[in-house]
């Protein structure tokens, strides 16, 4: 049986970790002095993959598009999912690339670009730093492939040759509602924030520590597995991609007006027994009205 | 189901070396450790020993690791000096034990058991794969059960599918789990352990270095003893690590129920002391205050810049402080010379002060509190240390020396999991699995190994060199009794007949009288009153709050206990809330409950409790262990 052929298409964004993110005195983000990092959902696709790989065997290429230092994106996926294949598509052409524009590069890669024919790509459920949870679908819609979105476990039957995901949804306003849905291969998967591994046997928890290693080792060497791509090199069509290629016009961006607090807080000091009197005699009015009688 | 030939249940040293002797010989074993990581749960004093008894062998780490272990594992400071000291306030008496600790030994290194553990762990597992096994980290064994019909065992765990061995290595530690499933042998018992708590110290290589008058490649080790065990059975002890120290207290527990003492109530009774307090000081940045009548977010800033500042200097400083970091950071062409660090250092200490008031003074840092039960071989060793198909090695089998100042458990677990490995790997061979064949020959085995010898017998010549020791101690401190025995053993023929003597009668009948308050508590503080050194410390040290040293550790929070509370209202539970090192246990209206989330998992509690490890990967991850 040939191992599955997987994708995974990630995305380079700010590390909004403490000590990492710096933000403007008005409250936005400071690009230049926030560090990057392989966004949190992008990670949960890359473990998704790996999933398969310890599970069923497979060969695992990502890609990413986005400036030349996102190769630190996919050092970083390659860390998690131990791939074989790590593509960047990188040009000045690019930028400025809406979800659709972004879609049609990722999608000439993966088509183009990788060998093989895919049996799943994945993708993250949305990005840390802007309203991109469109890239999956879109390129699962320029592949031609099934697309499941919101899934939180899946397994392959290989002989069959099927996916049969769990999917989250809510269905007529009711929240957390799993739909299982078996697709034949290729499919296109984005991963739910709450998917987990599930590794049931003590030969699959061996293969993940052996994979894993693998993929430390492989990590540290990620240029290797590296290729960077720019516009000429990828062979895609110039008026599909980048800010000629986006239909989407931002023409206003507007602050989300803050909150009015609701809440009065009141600063009380610790040492101070009177204002701990205070604080507990506060508590006792708050429980007294919780009491039912 | 998933077969495979052997299941070691636990990742401590011990369980890792039965995996590495394994798989050497070429034996297929699954190790299963219910952290999510060899290690984050193993916790010792402690010093790791390889020793050359005059008879009888041993298995030493350097047998199953390599002969190249001392260079390769990431051992702390090779231990050159072994001093006891007796106390009483400011007054101090020491005896040199280096003789003694150098008894039939060819190392003692003092250890951290996270680190060490992942290195046991990493070179294990490459050997376990090869031979189609290998470590699998987060997974809590919770049954065996048998068949004997088929002869099968199953493994049945929280977290994976049930699966089938041939034959188990349990290496659980001192509060087993397998010996509860297995019925092996009864929870251990007040009398038979020990509790143990301990703080690790942060303090640069080179303040160390300078302190305690060593060399960068050797390190000493301090026993205590007198007014700093507020009169319990057992001491404190003091090792150097490379850039931190390993300090704690050992209790006898039912000396601890006798008088209950807050677990860290005796550790910091150990900091206040003014020796230890010269030992462990430093000098510490202490933060200005803000002023609060700057803007909300200017305040804020002013925060966040004074932790990165002082994380900063702390890393530079303990790279400055260090010769093999220094030289390593000029390697890598992170700094290009000393002097670069150097003057980095005082622009950082410049700006501190200069801008955000840190002003700096002489204290000492915590980095990490922790406990555990430790069992006392003389008195728990299992002497059928197996059931079924079942062998226990290490702390599981209750194995741990503790004579006089004679401390040695990890050596001890590596020994037993070699010889368990060795058992099972024969009767592998012959696909025998009966306990005739297999416990039987593991038991026997065990009674081979020297170390089962000294859990049983009193070594005169070993209490010679501590006899040797004692030479400067003033005889008429001693009671009439004590006096006189050590009077007698004194004489080399007498001491040999009295050895023979205890050791046909029974080494257990003799222990009351060698482990008593006389010997732990009044003698040394006498001694130290009378013949003492007086030491002053020039400072006071900010020992924290238990609430900050639990807020230090890091867990993986459980929200189903792992502890159940039996009986809530007897003397037993009642005590815990004075000795669970954590204070998860509390009494209201005579009852006692717990709150398990802050709990380090030592088994303080376990006797009198339905006690289990946490599910996988959740509980307590050690730093440093």
């Amino acid at each position: 049986m040939e191992p599955l052929n997987l994708a995974v298409i990630v995305k380079l964004e700010p590390d909004f970790s403490e000590g990492n993110v710096s933000y403007k005195p008005d409250g936005t983000l400071n690009r230049n002095e926030t560090k990057s990092t392989l966004g949190p959902h992008s990670g949960i696709a890359a473990k998704a993959a790996f999933y398969a790989k310890v599970k069923y065997g497979a060969k695992i290429s990502v890609c990413s598009m986005g400036p030349p230092f996102a190769e630190l994106a996919l050092e970083q996926a390659q860390q998690t999912c131990d791939a074989d294949v790590l593509h960047l598509y990188s040009d000045r052409i690019f930028a400025g690339a809406d979800t659709l524009a972004t879609a049609e590069t990722l999608r000439t890669g993966i088509t183009d670009k990788m060998q093989g024919k895919m049996d799943i790509v994945f993708s993250g459920h949305r990005a840390s730093d802007g309203e991109t949870g469109q890239t999956g679908p879109q390129t699962a819609w320029k592949l031609g492939f099934t697309f499941l979105g919101n899934v939180i476990s899946y397994d392959v039957n290989l002989e069959k040759r099927t996916v049969v995901a769990k999917c989250l949804l809510t269905l007529n306003g009711v929240p957390n509602v799993i739909e299982e849905i078996e697709a034949p291969l290729p499919v296109f998967i984005s991963i739910d924030p709450s998917y987990k591994s599930n590794y049931t046997t003590v030969s699959q928890r061996i293969a993940f520590e052996k994979y894993q290693k693998e993929a430390y080792e492989r990590a540290k060497n990620y240029k290797q597995y590296l290729k960077v791509f720019n516009i000429d090199e990828l062979g895609v069509d110039k008026a599909l991609v980048g800010l000629a290629g986006s239909p989407t016009i931002v023409y206003q961006v507007e602050r989300i007006p803050k909150g009015k607090a609701t809440r009065q807080a009141e600063v009380l000091d610790g040492s101070n027994p009177e204002h701990i009197r205070k604080a507990v005699a506060k508590m006792k009015e708050a429980l007294s009205a919780m009491v039912i009688k | 189901m998933e077969k495979y030939d052997v299941a070691i249940i636990g990742g401590g040293s011990a369980g890792l070396a039965a995996l590495k002797q394994l798989s050497t010989l070429g034996k297929q074993a699954v190790l299963l450790e219910a952290g999510e990581k060899v290690g984050v749960k193993n916790i010792s004093g402690g010093i790791l020993y390889s020793k050359k008894p005059n008879k009888g062998k041993v298995y030493n780490v350097e047998d199953i690791y390599g002969q190249n272990f001392v260079n390769e594992a990431p051992l702390q400071r090779k231990i050159t000096q072994y001093l006891l000291h007796a106390t009483s306030k400011d007054k101090v008496f020491s005896m040199d034990l280096t003789a003694a600790h150098e008894y039939q030994s060819n190392f003692g290194y003092s250890v951290l058991m996270n680190e060490l553990n992942a290195w046991f762990a990493q070179s294990a597992d490459e050997s376990a794969q090869k031979s189609g096994g290998g470590i699998v980290p987060g997974v809590h064994v919770n049954d065996i059960s048998w068949d004997a019909e088929k002869e099968r065992t199953t493994i049945q765990t929280d977290e994976i599918d049930e699966f089938q061995v041939k034959a188990v290595i349990a290496a659980d530690g001192v509060n087993s789990e397998v010996a509860q499933i297995t019925n092996a042998r009864p929870k251990f018992s007040a009398t038979q352990l020990y509790q143990g708590v301990k703080a690790v110290v942060k303090l640069p290589e080179n303040v160390i270095n300078d302190t305690f008058a060593i060399r960068a490649d050797s390190g000493a080790a301090h026993l205590f003893a007198g007014d700093i065990t507020l009169n319990h059975l057992g001491g404190g002890f003091l090792y150097t690590n490379r850039d931190t120290l390993s300090v704690g207290a050992v209790y006898h527990f039912d000396s601890l129920l006798d008088n209950p003492t807050e677990p860290n109530t005796l550790l910091d009774a150990l900091l206040k002391n003014p020796m230890i307090t010269e030992l462990i000081k430093d000098e510490v940045p202490v933060k200005g205050e803000i002023d609060k009548t700057l803007e909300k977010e200017k305040q804020m800033q002013i925060r966040f810049a004074v932790i990165k500042l002082i994380k900063t200097w702390y890393e530079i400083r303990d790279v400055h402080l260090s010769s093999s970091r220094t030289k390593e950071m000029i390697k890598t062409g992170k700094f290009n010379s000393e002097d670069e660090i150097k003057s980095k250092l005082s622009e950082l200490r410049e700006k501190m002060s200069s801008e955000y008031g840190i002003t700096f003074k002489t204290d000492y840092v915590e980095d990490e509190y922790g406990a555990k039960l430790i069992p006392d071989g003389k008195r728990c060793r299992m002497k059928k240390p197996y059931k079924n198909n079942v062998l226990f090695v290490g702390d599981a089998a209750g194995r741990g020396i503790f004579v006089g100042p004679r401390i040695e458990g990890l050596n001890v677990g590596i020994d037993d999991g070699v010889r368990a490995a060795n058992a099972i790997a024969r009767a592998l061979e012959k696909n025998n699995f009966s306990q005739g064949y297999l416990g039987e020959y593991y038991t026997k085995s065990i009674e081979e190994s020297p170390y089962t010898k000294d859990m049983k017998e009193i070594d005169k010549e070993y209490l010679k060199i501590f006899i040797d020791a004692t030479k400067d101690v003033p005889k008429d401190v001693l009671s009439a009794k004590h006096s006189m025995v050590l009077k007698l053993m004194s004489s080399g023929a007498i001491r040999s007949m009295a050895a023979k003597f205890v050791n046909v009668l029974g080494y257990e009948r003799l222990l009351p009288v060698i482990e008593s308050e006389e010997s732990y508590v009044k003698v040394p503080i006498q001694l130290a009153e009378r013949k003492g050194k007086t030491v002053s410390s020039s400072y006071t040290p900010s020992i924290p709050l238990l609430a900050d040293r639990i807020a230090k550790l890091n867990y993986n929070d459980d929200k189903v206990s792992h502890i159940k509370v039996l009986t809530s209202d007897n003397d037993f539970m009642r005590k815990l809330v004075t000795l669970c090192p954590t204070k998860c246990y509390s009494e209201e209206k005579g009852k006692v409950t717990i709150q398990h989330e802050g709990c380090i998992e030592c088994g303080t509690c376990s006797e009198q409790t339905d006690w289990k490890h946490p599910r996988g990967e959740k509980g307590i991850n050690y730093r440093y262990g």
